[in-house]
């Protein structure tokens, strides 16, 4: 009977070669496209059920935390203390919807999953996940929450910024949402909150500051002017601009007029001061023309993605066809388009910026020319001994200008703030520069984006703070202008800025 | 290396990759929740004592009343049954307590069955007493008011608090019934008395009570919806046949039953035709029909080569995951590593119960051995290949590993058999080897002198 029993040995361990051989096919050969199954929702469950640091912001406030839900789904879920406050920078962990912002983009640090965190942290291999990762946001709570009370209930955005780290110190739009509605571990809970905020007014869960665009209006003669003095077209008190209420670009007959009709003019320091359109509108069409301006505003960031640590942000956008060379009856050339770009060239017709590009600029003219790259969170830390494990620091982003065109648009914006539009945003014992910019949307009934950027700074020293503030256009608040409306709440942030940050 | 010797060192391994699993498991679970209270040198101490205690009590018992038995049956089934424990403790603590239990009994078992039974060849006269309680077993769980469905089979006896599924022991039982059957009708099995579609068969009524005993079993279970055990038993049968009579034939007609069995079956039930549909789509329900074999796919992708570390993973996603679809928790917890150390510890199994087989002196214990050993492995085989979607999933355990009293006792029952058998052919074939020595001396003594003589 021997025979035959290795016959069945045989047979018997060949199934087992085959069961080898599947395992095989399923672990190694075939996992990722199982683990990519649509069905397969352990990758997110094990996200949920890992532990995860703390959010806080740079002076000490916990703004995201985990607590433990025991005997729901999931062993723990994520809290929001200061609800809609940090919904658009911090984001939201939901098992339905994903997760945004900080939550998104520092996943692997939060859960003590990068390889450096894993190297490092070698007991976690064999104890689990004890030792996390802390994050520590550059955004000051003070300052948060001033930019909260400052825009109110209407709809807009507040940056501010170190101008030359990046490192943002408030990042505010409204209207916002509680994350915490997105958080729960409910899922049908979290279902009804999403399909309410997506139908919401204004879109709460978009977030504005760095996902939306709006015509700059005057505050892009900022990068206007940088492109005349870049160019060595123009300086400060040279050439001067007629007086006038309305400029009339080549090809066409509809004059560029001035806010509410004004008649002006003057060298550029006056132009700027002012905010005159008809000598802005001229200077684009016919000093400048498509090229130069172009590559200014690209210098400046525009048509281009901005490095950010949040995911997605828009690219803000100038427009650079402006057709063929028709003649040349004006210094720039006469192009097809010359009309749209006088327009452009007060950021009109098609130039759309995102309130962080706007606040950029800001702290490119403060920084010396340099665009830096801006972030949100200042370091990682471990959870446990509370030692720095990633110092963010991304440095700069690139260069805008050259310093001395810096220096001498620092100078006027700060005119523009002492003796011009921006008059609402003096701060005694501050330098501050400004620009103030009204983008008219519509005339019924009459609508306008009210804009201010600024930089402060203590006289003498480096800048401390780039702004940029945007209130939204709104049918009730008529023509609401930058340095009517947004200014002051520049002003405020510069204060906040000096109370949080001492003297 | 002495077979002891060698049993001994295995088990001191067995007991080391027991007691590393579980005090990662414990250290894990402390650094979940810091409200667990964990004292890891007390529990540590305390489990690796009740361990220590109850291998070394088999090992003595193995030494004094089995002591020539092969060395590696034991040990195998002793890291199979320790690792199980450490990933049910690690799924749920209160079936790890019941499994303890188990365990306790079933090695008591083993003792018992080791002491008890001299000679396994005295089962032999008593074939048919075990058709009848092989099939009585079976039967059982059919009994209202004795018998309980649990998850659509009726396989279950509820006595008090536990349950007890009859199913397992009556597999035991069967085959040594088998076993006894064939040998005593294997001549007569093995002479052509007919002929049909070219094949040379015997008369037919020496299938009689063989075919009777065999289509009740195999009809009860699949009444009882238990299509694992139906495929086991049909398996085992057509391996002892073969076995005895050394005839392809009957390898032939048995596939050929199983094909129109399996058609019919296919065509006559809903629940098999569902199994059948899952196995080969099981994609198309993820969330509904093909749940359980989907999760498992996910879980040993997860595990890839290394596995996530126990208590890393998420194992409890897997439905049945401490019982039938253990395989799964150990591929994503342990990996493609740990899934082929349990797959190669099986082979161990498998391979040195068939050396016992093959080693047995006695025709019955012969048979006994490998039908024993092929239940073992096939029942691995099934499980596992139900898992990896190799073949439809049905459900069984996973011998000495999945959570299940019944089934350990009984595996510990079959191990116990294989252990005295291996034990008995040694002593027969030592008691040989001397009688073959004393005429074979006689001889020696003779050439030495002629040598010697020679020499001079």
């Amino acid at each position: 009977m021997n025979k035959p029993l290795r016959h069945v040995m045989a047979v018997l361990l060949a199934c087992f070669t085959i069961l080898f051989i599947q395992l095989n096919r399923i672990q190694v050969f075939g996992a990722e496209a199982l683990i990519e199954n649509s069905a397969n929702t352990r990758t997110i469950q094990r996200n949920f059920d890992r532990d995860r640091g703390l959010i806080s912001t740079i002076d000490g406030v916990v703004v995201a935390e985990s607590l433990d839900t025991p005997g729901e789904v999931f062993s723990q879920q994520r809290s929001y203390p200061h609800g809609s406050l940090y919904a658009h920078s911090v984001g939201y962990l939901s098992f339905n919807f994903g997760a945004e912002g900080v939550e998104r983009t520092y996943n692997a640090p939060l859960t003590g999953t990068t390889p450096t965190q894993e190297l490092t942290d070698l007991t976690n291999i064999l104890t689990g996940t004890d030792q996390v990762g802390n994050v520590v946001l550059s955004i000051d709570h003070r300052m948060q929450e001033r930019a909260r009370a400052e825009l109110g209930e209407r709809s807009g955005s507040v940056v501010a910024l170190d101008p030359s780290t990046g490192a943002i110190r408030a990042f505010w739009s409204f209207p916002s949402f509680d994350p915490n509605r997105l958080a729960v571990n409910d899922g049908s809970v979290a279902n009804e909150a999403w399909t309410e905020l997506l139908e919401a007014e204004g879109n709460p869960l978009r977030a504005a500051m760095y996902r939306d665009r709006y015509f700059p209006g005057s505050t892009f003669k900022v990068i206007t002017a940088a492109s005349g003095l870049e160019n060595g077209l123009i300086t400060a008190e040279q050439p001067v601009f007629e007086e006038s209420d309305g400029y009339v670009a080549p090809l066409t007959d509809r004059p560029l007029t001035n806010f509410a009709g004004a008649t002006c003019g003057g060298n550029l320091t006056e132009l700027l001061v002012e905010s005159c359109n008809t000598g802005f509108g001229e200077l684009a069409a016919e000093i400048l023309g498509p090229e130069r301006l172009t590559d200014t505003a690209q210098n400046f960031g525009f048509n281009v993605s901005p490095p950010f640590d949040l995911a997605d942000p828009v690219v803000s956008e100038f427009p650079s066809d402006y057709g063929s060379l028709i003649n040349n009856d004006v210094p720039a050339g006469v192009y097809e388009n010359t009309p749209l770009l006088a327009q452009a060239g007060i950021g009109q017709f098609d130039v759309q910026a995102s309130p962080l590009e706007m606040a950029l600029v800001a702290a490119a003219v403060a920084n010396g020319g340099q665009l830096p790259t801006p972030h949100v969170v200042e370091r990682v830390e471990n959870s446990v001994t509370l030692q720095t494990i990633d110092d963010v620091n991304p440095g700069s982003w690139q260069r805008a200008m050259s310093g001395d065109t810096a220096q001498t648009l620092a100078e006027l914006m700060v005119q523009a703030v002492e003796r011009g539009t921006g008059r609402a945003a003096i701060v005694p014992g501050v330098v501050v520069g400004g620009k103030t910019g009204t983008a008219q949307l519509g005339t019924d009934p009459p609508q306008s984006h009210a804009w201010f950027i600024a930089f402060a700074g203590r006289p003498g020293e480096a800048a401390d703070l780039a702004i940029a503030v945007l209130v939204e256009a709104n049918e009730n608040a008529g023509n609401q202008t930058g340095g009517g409306v947004a200014a002051p709440i520049a002003r405020a942030m510069i204060e906040q800025y000096y109370q949080s940050f001492g003297e | 290396m002495k077979a002891r010797t060698l049993e001994l060192g295995l088990l001191v391994l067995a007991t080391l990759v027991t007691a590393v699993g579980f005090v990662t498991v414990g250290l894990s679970e402390t650094a979940d929740s810091p409200d667990v209270t964990f004292d890891l040198q007390g529990e540590v101490g305390g489990f690796l004592a009740v361990v220590v205690a109850l291998l070394l009590a088999a090992h003595v018992v193995i030494r004094l009343f089995a002591p020539l038995a092969d060395g590696m049956l034991f040990p195998c089934a002793a890291l199979l049954n320790g690792l199980g424990y450490v990933m049910i403790s690690r799924l749920d603590q209160g079936l790890a307590d019941s499994q303890s239990a188990w365990t306790f009994i079933g090695i008591g078992a083993f003792c018992t069955v080791l002491l008890v039974v001299g000679s396994p060849r005295k089962l032999e006269q008593y074939r048919y007493t075990l058709a009848i309680v092989g099939v009585g077993l079976l039967l059982l769980p059919l009994v209202p008011g004795l018998g309980v469905e649990i998850n659509g089979a009726r396989i279950w006896l509820r006595v008090g608090p536990f349950s007890i599924q009859p199913g397992e022991f009556a597999k035991v039982v069967l085959a040594a019934f088998l076993a006894g059957y064939l040998v005593d009708k294997r001549e007569v099995l093995t002479l052509t008395e007919t002929r049909f579609a070219g094949l040379h068969l015997p008369a037919i009524r020496h299938f009689g009570p063989l075919l009777a005993a065999w289509g009740i079993a195999l009809m009860v279970m699949i009444a009882q919806r238990d299509l694992g055990s139906s495929l086991l038993f049909f398996t085992l049968f057509v391996v002892m046949f073969y076995v005895a009579t050394n005839r392809a034939a009957y390898v032939l007609i048995g596939m050929t039953m199983f094909s129109i069995g399996a058609v019919v079956a296919w065509r006559t039930f809903s629940h098999v035709q569902r199994r059948v549909d899952i196995w080969l789509n099981p994609f198309e329900d993820p969330k509904g029909a093909g749940f359980q074999i989907v999760e498992a796919a996910f879980a040993l992708a997860d595990g890839g080569v290394t596995g996530t570390g126990l208590s890393q993973g998420t194992p409890k996603k897997i439905p049945y995951a401490a019982t039938d679809m253990v395989f799964a928790a150990f591929g994503e917890e342990l990996g493609l590593l740990g899934a082929t150390g349990l797959l190669v510890t099986f082979m161990f199994f498998v391979a040195s119960g068939f050396r016992v087989a093959t080693n047995a002196r006695s025709p019955f214990e012969k048979l006994l051995a490998a039908g024993l050993t092929s239940l073992l492995g096939f029942q691995a085989f099934i499980i596992i290949g139900g898992i990896l979607r190799v073949l439809p999933l049905t459900g069984v355990t996973l011998p000495f590993v999945s959570y299940g009293g019944s089934s350990l006792i009984a595996n510990y029952v079959i191990l116990a058999l294989l252990v005295r058998i291996s034990h008995n052919s040694m002593v027969q074939a030592v008691e040989e080897a001397e009688e073959l020595k004393r005429t074979a001396g006689s001889l020696t003594v003779s050439s030495r002198t002629q040598a010697g003589w020679t020499a001079v």
